[in-house]
């Protein structure tokens, strides 16, 4: 029994409360920033490319200049594998245990929207989380990543309309948040321009016949098809319209799906496809920032080929960076948030000057690019989402 | 009385536990608690009665999504109410599930808990209009009365108070006819009916038992990670509850409570590389199977008895 109370004792004086530290996460020579992501499962390939290939290539550039204000930035990942409830465990793991400062680039909306309450609960920046649904919009404490669908969606029809002559859509889109978002989106985008869908029809996750969609589709007879899928079904559904000839619409793909894979796994099948993409070519593209970009994966990664999720995890790291510096030395949660509101304007490099106002939202661009010979041509300049 | 000595510093302890340990182990403590339902649960059907199941993660989400809807829908209803509603539904469809499932054994009833589970999680994705499908479903506090369970503490007690009347009603089933009867299941099936025992009524009592168990346990389980969605409930999470008593010890109520810590430290632990985990829970499985058929609790009594 004594030894029990001797054992309850020292605990309680290990818990004792130690002196209040200037901002949790932060100390004179050391940023702490992580997050969870899928390491496994459905996207292991994206979350890895966009933390171990992205943000953490950019932080080790900025590592090997000296930091930001003298503070080496040191990043902590945990596995969720798309599962909520391990995201929301490792999330709170970074904040109580690894004193994280912010959460930065997790990936997929149900992981991310099961952690986005307690974060902004805490107070703990939850920054440039790697998915479009607008469910991030009006919090604090978070600041969205990629270009959110709604805006997605208004550039694609903006453009179809006005330059394209386009009168009559059909939509193929996945029977969830990302699905729906596009699909609201573009009826309302559409109504402005006093125009209705022809036809829609969705897709389950994890589905991978969709030819009765398809066929469906054909017989409504619309001049341009959505694509709103993962890079499965999206390339199942080219690979179904080029087996029954069905070649009077034009497949025009949503910004999550424009990416290499999809354009893997069409094959030829993917041969005069359009669509929205959210970042200029990893590969081939000449803007300064991603020469800089392609310059050091040589250097730090050699063996691992530039690809566009390794590409908006670099962005964010940037971008995080140019906040903290701006917040200056004295680097506390609000600090940062203050200063990221600030950015106004801002040259990168990489996408059309950044400027983030009291709506949190980092990303807005995109431009219309079409397939040829197995790659994206880009055919118009940075689009409108305003 | 002196037998009463270890259990009453556990009870301390579990009671102390929000003030001894950082906030992250409470949470953790939660989580074990809750799988230590579950196991509990699993262990009543597998432990007692031979009846493997591959499918709990899918019993778990139906409690999890009943509790999350009844109190979606009904904010007022007390948590105590949706927790036993959250076993009752289970415990109702695990019935309608275990009665079929009588005519099968050994490897064909592992193959129809599996698909048991699979069913579930395609059912939540398909009925989207109740459960959100694959967007997922956020879980509102749980009250008790006037009281809201907002804080990692309050729902801490919440668990631990629940968990720890489970684990008694288990302890003590052993006592009751009922108990009686899956045991005697339990040593031979044969020797069971031989003696009177309706083998097959029994072993339907312990589907249902097991189900309400785990239907309970999710009701928890929503409640302390506050967000569901069908990936959460995948056959990995099936073949966790498996180690689980295998680990602890089949048919053993401390052994379930331990298999479940361990479990679930050691799946914490792994947090940072889970490609690695089927591997090492495997490893442990087959290690169990051959080293230590009783689990860590067979082996604690063996040292004991020395």
């Amino acid at each position: 029994m004594r030894s029990m109370v001797l054992v309850l004792l020292s605990a309680l004086m290990l818990l004792a409360p130690s002196p209040a530290a200037a901002q949790q996460g932060v100390s004179d020579g050391e940023v702490v920033l992580g997050c969870s992501n899928s390491f496994s499962g459905p996207l292991a390939f994206t979350g890895e490319q966009a933390t171990k290939f992205g943000v953490d290539l950019y932080f080790k550039v900025v590592n090997d200049a000296g930091g930001i204000h003298g503070r080496k930035v040191r990043t902590v990942y945990y596995d969720d594998g798309y599962k909520p409830q391990d995201a929301v465990a490792n999330t709170r793991k970074l904040v109580e245990q690894d004193k994280v400062f912010a959460v930065i680039a997790p990936q997929g909306t149900p992981p991310v929207v099961a952690t986005m309450d307690y974060l902004e609960e805490n107070k703990v920046p939850l920054l440039f989380p790697f998915q479009g649904s607008p469910v991030t919009r009006g919090k604090k404490y978070v600041f969205s990543g990629m270009t959110l669908y709604d805006r997605q969606s208004k550039m694609m029809i903006d453009y179809l309309v006005a330059q394209r002559k386009v009168k009559t859509f059909g939509v193929l889109y996945q029977d969830d948040e990302y699905g729906k978002a596009f699909l609201t989106s573009f009826e309302k985008d559409l109504g402005r321009h006093g125009l209705k869908l022809t036809a829609a029809e969705s897709v389950k996750r994890g589905a991978t016949d969709v030819s009765a969609q398809i066929a469906k589709l054909q017989a409504a007879k619309p001049q341009v098809t959505f694509l709103v899928l993962t890079p499965g079904p999206g390339a199942q559904a080219l690979k179904e319209r080029q087996k029954i000839g069905w070649n009077d619409t034009v497949m025009v793909s949503s910004g999550p799906l424009t990416d290499e894979r999809y354009l893997a796994l069409a094959g030829d099948a993917a041969e005069g496809v359009e669509g929205l993409s959210l970042w200029p070519d990893p590969l081939t593209s000449d803007r300064p920032g991603l020469k800089s970009y392609r310059e050091a994966m040589q250097k730090y990664f050699g063996k691992n080929e530039p690809n566009r999720y390794s590409l908006s995890g670099y962005f964010a790291a940037m971008l995080f960076t140019e906040g903290a510096k701006r917040a200056g030395k004295n680097l506390t949660r609000d600090s940062l948030v203050t200063a990221l509101e600030g950015i106004k304007g801002w040259e990168n490099g990489i996408l059309p000057p950044i400027t983030i106002g009291s709506d949190h939202e980092t990303q807005r661009q995109g431009f219309w690019v079409k397939v040829e010979q197995g790659r994206f041509k880009q055919l118009t300049d940075w689009l409108k989402s305003e | 009385m002196r037998r009463r000595w270890p259990l009453l510093a556990l009870g301390a302890l579990l009671a102390a536990w929000p003030w001894l340990a950082p906030r992250y182990f409470v949470f953790l403590a939660s989580l074990i608690l809750v799988n230590a339902v579950v196991a509990l649960g699993l262990n009543l059907l597998s432990g007692y009665t031979n009846q493997l199941s591959f499918g709990h993660a899918g019993f778990l989400a139906i409690g999890a999504y009943t509790a999350a809807l009844l109190t979606i829908h009904a904010p007022a209803v007390p948590v105590v109410v949706s927790l036993a509603a959250a076993g009752v539904v289970t415990a109702v469809v695990g019935l309608g599930f275990g009665v079929p499932c009588l005519r099968l054994s050994g490897l064909y009833l592992a193959m129809a808990t599996l698909a048991f589970g699979f069913v579930i999680t395609e059912a939540i994705l398909n009925l989207d209009g109740l459960t959100r499908g694959a967007d997922g479903l956020r879980v509102p506090v749980a009250r008790l009365g006037v009281f809201a369970l907002a804080s990692e503490t309050a729902r801490y007690y919440l668990v631990a108070v629940v968990a720890a009347l489970l684990v008694a009603a288990a302890a003590n089933l052993a006592r009751t006819r009922t108990g009686r009867a899956l045991l005697a299941i339990r040593e031979s099936e044969i020797a069971a009916q031989a003696s009177g025992v309706p083998v097959a009524r029994y072993k339907t009592i312990a589907f249902g038992l097991s189900a309400f168990y785990t239907g309970v346990a999710g009701g928890l389980f929503a409640f302390v990670v506050g967000f569901l969605s069908p990936d959460a409930f995948d056959v990995f999470m099936s073949v966790d509850f498996i180690v689980m008593i295998i680990l602890g010890g089949l048919g053993s109520v401390p052994g379930s409570v331990v298999g479940a810590a361990v479990v679930t430290v050691l799946h914490d632990s792994l947090a940072a590389f889970q490609n690695y985990r089927p591997l090492i829970f495997g490893v442990i499985l087959i290690a169990c199977m051959l080293f230590m058929p009783g689990g860590i609790i067979g082996v604690g009594a063996r040292l004991a008895r020395r």
